[in-house]
């Protein structure tokens, strides 16, 4: 009980001065503010141990236990253990093998991957453009407009094609997603409010739930 | 005080009574009717079915953390874990979540164990269900895609802050058949979603969980709330417009 009121009052403390700060210049409340968000950083910085023991964890268990794919995890503890050690023994990322690792290692399959996405696109889109209601067949009709003006055979096709899908991510486009932004930000504002007034407790220890939901 | 701040006062300085008052009403028991969204009706589901196949449920909370710009999508997602996870306690069929930053990672692990109590072996099972998989957008797909693949899932659940490889995640769960809801706020990735799952959460529904599905008297004031500023907002938009083309 008494970790709950404390864990809320410091939230809401901490939360308002950085809140005060954004709406007013005065050099203590500045200074404050400053303090608890690089203390913010701080705190997150050690998440990052907190995550390393996690995947220490689950895949030991997973390797222990032989579970289905344990040899990947395997390869996964051995490639951290081997960058860690590179890490530690040659002066942290900034080191030439260390960027070595990166560049020759990690962002090659991270390209790979994403490149996949063109593919995965084309399926996601062969499904979508299904007309099952409505709402899909007005996807698809806009969905090939906007492709057929994107392409140089659209326009020789029919060179309104390139006018109307300006005018279709200019207008429609453009006000439905101005139109999820603005609730997104009335959404943003409110879960955030409710955790400044400590209506909602993420932080806080919970109790089980004693009612059926 | 320049004028973005003259104008989020104003906002705070409307926002903050109808909140207040929007949630004294609803905790008085006056009840507005909530539109129907069927991804919350899914969600109800999606635990129900994972039990009964006597597979698993995943639950992805994206890219976001606990200390960026996208922390209102992560508490999105974890104000759904929540009831997802008070279901699956009752058959003792934890969720698998998974996570990309690792500020995130004590809260999941939180809201898994809550519904156990004293039962410390269980709370301690749910506990170690919850996964940090890689803080790259890139590297935590390719995690998710192993997870959806092999160990068994039957219901995907993705709720959060998503980038470009909210597709590769979703296309992985379509291809196999998984019941799949998805929520995202970036208009940008709200396609992805549209294609690849089965019922989705656009833009500020993902911030309804908690009116929706647990029914909290504040989230419902908040909705209420949300509303009553959209028509302020729009109200203003138009009279300006009016009187910038009048005068």
């Amino acid at each position: 009980m008494v970790s709950r009121i404390l864990s809320t009052v410091v939230a809401m403390t901490a939360g308002l001065l950085v809140l005060a700060n954004f709406f007013f210049y005065s050099d203590p409340i500045g200074a404050l503010s400053l303090y608890l968000v690089r203390t913010a950083s701080v705190v997150a910085a050690f998440a990052l141990v907190l995550g390393g023991v996690n995947v220490l964890t689950v895949h030991l268990n997973k390797i222990y236990s032989r579970d289905k794919g344990w040899g990947y995890s395997m390869v996964l503890l051995g490639a951290l253990l081997f960058t860690l050690g590179v890490g530690f023994l040659t002066g942290g990322p900034a080191s030439i093998p260390m960027q070595n690792i990166f560049e020759t290692v990690l962002f090659p399959l991270e390209a790979t991957l994403f490149s996949l996405l063109a593919f995965f696109v084309v399926t996601a889109a062969y499904r979508a453009f299904r007309v099952k209601s409505f709402e899909t067949g007005l996807f698809v009709v806009f969905g090939l407009i906007v492709l057929l003006g994107q392409v140089p055979v659209g326009a020789m096709l029919w060179d309104q094609f390139p006018v109307i899908k300006d005018w279709v991510l200019d207008v429609p486009a453009m006000a439905g997603a101005r139109g999820i932004l603005l609730g997104v930000a009335l959404g943003t504002a409110a879960t955030g409010l409710r955790v400044l007034l400590g209506i909602d407790r993420p932080y806080a220890d919970r109790r089980p739930p004693t009612t059926d939901r | 005080m320049n004028e973005t701040q003259r104008v989020m006062l104003l906002f705070l300085v409307v926002f903050l009574p109808a909140l207040y008052l929007a949630g004294r009403r609803v905790q008085r028991g006056i009840l507005p009717d909530l539109r129907l969204i069927p991804a919350f009706d899914a969600l109800r589901g999606v635990t129900a079915r994972a039990i009964e196949t006597g597979r698993a449920l995943h639950v992805s909370l994206g890219l976001g953390g606990i200390t960026g710009d996208v922390t209102a999508d992560s508490l999105a997602g974890i104000s759904v874990l929540e009831y997802l996870a008070d279901q699956s306690a009752a058959a003792g069929a934890p969720p698998i979540v998974t996570l990309a930053d690792p500020t995130l990672l004590p809260l999941a692990q939180d809201v898994v164990r809550r519904p156990y109590g004293p039962d410390r072996e269980g709370a301690a099972r749910a506990a170690r269900h919850v996964r940090w998989i890689a803080p790259e957008s890139a590297a935590y797909a390719a995690g998710v895609m192993g997870v959806l693949g092999g160990e068994g899932v039957d219901a995907n659940v993705m709720i959060g802050a998503f980038g470009d490889e909210y597709l590769l995640m979703g296309e992985a769960a379509s291809r196999r058949g998984m019941a799949h809801v998805g929520g995202a706020s970036d208009p940008n990735v709200l396609p992805f979603v549209f294609a690849t799952a089965d019922e989705t959460l656009m833009g500020e529904d993902m911030y309804a969980a908690g009116a929706y599905l647990s029914g909290r008297p504040w989230h419902i004031g908040s909705l209420l709330a949300q509303d009553f500023m959209r028509w302020v907002i729009v109200a203003g938009i138009v009279a300006l417009v009016v009187v910038k083309t009048v005068f």
